[in-house]
């Protein structure tokens, strides 16, 4: 099982700040955001950063784990 | 001691913030900080109210990194970071960012340079409360 995490604007577009996604052998990071977006085109258009296990990722490729944390992320406004 | 990066909801204390900074070392000459706080009006709208939502633990741990990233950017003695995650208003702060050096070119240079790269790091996301309703923050330089 995959968990999702959501923060800020992106849940105000999904309606909820997490979900799990069952995993598959070789599910890669890029897959799992197609999914998610079929699903949810208006919160993945303004995701710009990605995260799994709490490490920010910049290669879409990335295979996942199974019991991984990923977090769809909009521009930080912090500060 | 609190710790050097924290979030936390309550205000911070500027004075405490600085004399856990200098003690930290006898050698620093130069202490530069950073407060950020709400304003009452942004982008053409009154606020009366902005709240934060963070990715709590990755925020903390960009936080960490981003500390030592500064200290070893600049040759900092010492750094600080505390962000506020609460629901603030005109005046209050929201973000405290100091850098210790020996001299004061490096800990104004590492004081700027934190603040920016916080803005750009660390999963926090600001929310302005309107007249007009509620609005996510788009960021800008």
């Amino acid at each position: 099982m995959i968990k999702v995490l959501f923060f800020g604007p992106v849940v105000e577009r999904i309606g909820k700040n997490a979900l799990e996604v069952g995993y598959r052998d070789d599910m890669t990071l890029q897959e799992l955001r197609d999914e998610l977006a079929l699903h949810y085109p208006l919160a993945f258009e303004i995701v710009c950063f990605f995260a799994v296990n709490g490490q920010h990722v910049r290669d879409l490729a990335l295979p996942l784990a199974d019991n991984s944390e990923v977090t769809f992320m909009a521009k930080f406004s912090g500060g | 001691m609190k710790d050097a990066v924290r979030i936390q909801s309550d205000d911070f204390s500027q004075d405490e913030e600085i004399l856990a900074l200098k003690a930290s070392s006898r050698r620093m000459g130069g202490i530069a900080t950073f407060v950020g706080c709400a304003r009452d009006f942004s982008e053409g709208r009154d606020v009366a109210e902005i709240s934060f939502d963070a990715y709590g633990s990755m925020a903390v741990s960009e936080m960490k990194q981003l500390r030592s990233d500064a200290i070893a950017k600049f040759g900092l003695l010492d750094a600080r970071i505390v962000h506020r995650i609460c629901t603030v208003t005109a005046g209050d702060n929201i973000v405290f960012i100091a850098a210790g050096a020996e001299h004061r070119v490096a800990a104004l240079e590492a004081c700027r340079w934190m603040i920016d790269e916080l803005k750009l790091r660390v999963p926090i996301w600001k929310k302005e409360v309107t007249p007009q309703g509620e609005a996510w923050v788009v960021p800008h330089p």
